[in-house]
């Protein structure tokens, strides 16, 4: 019961959050209405400037493959959360949240990510959701 | 005298680090205080006093976050909702209502904005010292790309004469103590990017005097005031705070232009926004 108050705290926070910390650019790439949690493969890992990206092969129910392209916020906000480069690697299986695009659905803003078989989404930090720094 | 001033200066220094380093960083609140370059400096240190230099200056290193009006100039500066278009000449408002947001020139890797810009990330500033004493102050914004570094001239030089200033990102900037405040004095920008991401212009005629103070040791008070007859209709004063960050960050690179995406997934290719020439 405790942990399904704070999950859906960590939600809420993640509802609420998000419109406060709007920041350059994310209206005008992705859409809120376009929310998704998927399953899929980890394909790479970008540490890269000025924005990390995550890319997931997620094979839906026809077998077909697409290869989703996760933006995350600048690596510098997650090395300070303590995330090291091997907590993440190609081949592992992760569930994630995501704002598709506007135009490019399977470019999305990444919203949380979680090893299958973890309950605690990576990179969170001290919080209990995740919102990019990108958002922010 | 001058030596024992130092030496104890030091030792305060080295006895007061660890007591700092040891304090535990303030949880954040909420689900989103994340950025900004990480979790802030805890309520009992900011509350610490200000430290100084060997010479007795205020030390106002940081790194620091926040301090600025960058994302949305009229909500950040604390003004009412319409106050800031009674500050924009008639052309700067209809070209600030023009304005689309993916054109920022920010999201091209171009500089932000002029001070006092918002910077979510980590910034500090750097007392240099010479043989002639404090010369020049740095400050440095983590996100260089976007930030770059600003340079102020503390050896009593003045500012050239127009016909000799070539306007740039940053102007040109000198420096000199009032006291414990120092106070920042630009001329000479170029009025090429925008002052927020909502597209408030200003042109090369801006002017920006930023007086900086640090009443204690969590905190960074610069009242700033910018004027420009060029796009303003009177000068607008503001009182930022920025806040120390948590001890043990220090600021990391940030080479905005390796892996910019920014578009594709909205469908559009940003323009570089760049450019406050009034509408015909």
């Amino acid at each position: 019961m405790r942990r399904n108050l704070g999950l859906l705290a960590a939600v809420l926070c993640m509802f609420l959050a998000a419109p406060l910390v709007a920041h350059h650019g994310f209206e005008t790439e992705y859409d809120r209405n376009k929310a998704v949690k998927l399953t899929g493969v980890v394909t790479m890992v970008a540490w890269t400037f000025p924005h990390m990206r995550v890319y997931v092969d997620v094979t839906d129910a026809k077998g077909v493959v697409t290869n989703w392209n996760l933006e995350m916020g600048t690596p510098n906000d997650y090395t300070r959360q303590g995330w090291k480069k091997g907590d993440l690697l190609p081949g592992e299986k992760v569930n994630f949240e995501a704002f598709g695009g506007i135009v490019v659905e399977s470019r999305g803003q990444l919203r949380s990510i979680t090893k299958v078989g973890e309950t605690k989404p990576l990179f969170s930090g001290e919080a209990p959701g995740f919102v990019p720094p990108s958002l922010q | 005298m001058k030596r024992v001033l130092v030496m104890s200066t030091l030792l305060a220094g080295l006895i007061a680090l660890p007591v700092v380093y040891a304090q535990e960083a303030v949880a954040p609140s909420g689900g989103y205080s994340i950025g900004f370059g990480g979790t802030r400096i805890s309520a009992k240190d900011a509350a610490r006093p200000a430290p100084r230099l060997p010479d007795g200056k205020p030390d106002l290193s940081g790194p620091w976050v926040r301090g600025g009006v960058n994302n949305d100039f009229e909500t950040d500066a604390g003004m009412k909702p319409g106050e800031l278009a009674t500050y924009l000449q008639p052309w700067a408002k209809k070209l600030m209502d023009s304005r689309k947001a993916q054109d920022e020139p920010y999201t091209a890797c171009l500089p932000m904005a002029p001070p006092p810009a918002v910077h979510p990330y980590p910034w500090r500033i750097v007392q240099s010292y010479t043989w002639r004493g404090m010369t020049h102050i740095f400050i440095i914004h983590e996100n260089g790309d976007s930030g770059a570094h600003r340079q102020i001239f503390m050896d009593g030089r003045k500012h050239p004469a127009p016909e000799e200033l070539l306007p740039t990102w940053f102007g040109h900037s000198i420096g000199r103590w009032e006291g414990d405040t120092l106070v920042v004095d630009t001329i000479g920008y170029n009025g090429k990017n925008w002052y927020d991401q909502k597209g408030m212009p200003y042109t090369d005629q801006l002017h920006t005097i930023e007086r900086y103070t640090r009443p204690n040791y969590g905190t960074m008070v610069d009242n700033v005031t910018i004027e420009d007859p060029g796009a303003f209709t009177r000068p607008i004063n503001l009182k930022l705070t920025a806040t120390h960050v948590r001890p043990d960050i220090e600021l990391s690179e940030f080479i905005c232009l390796e892996n910019n995406q920014y578009g594709i997934a909205g469908g559009f290719r940003p323009g570089t926004g760049i450019g406050n020439e009034p509408l015909k």
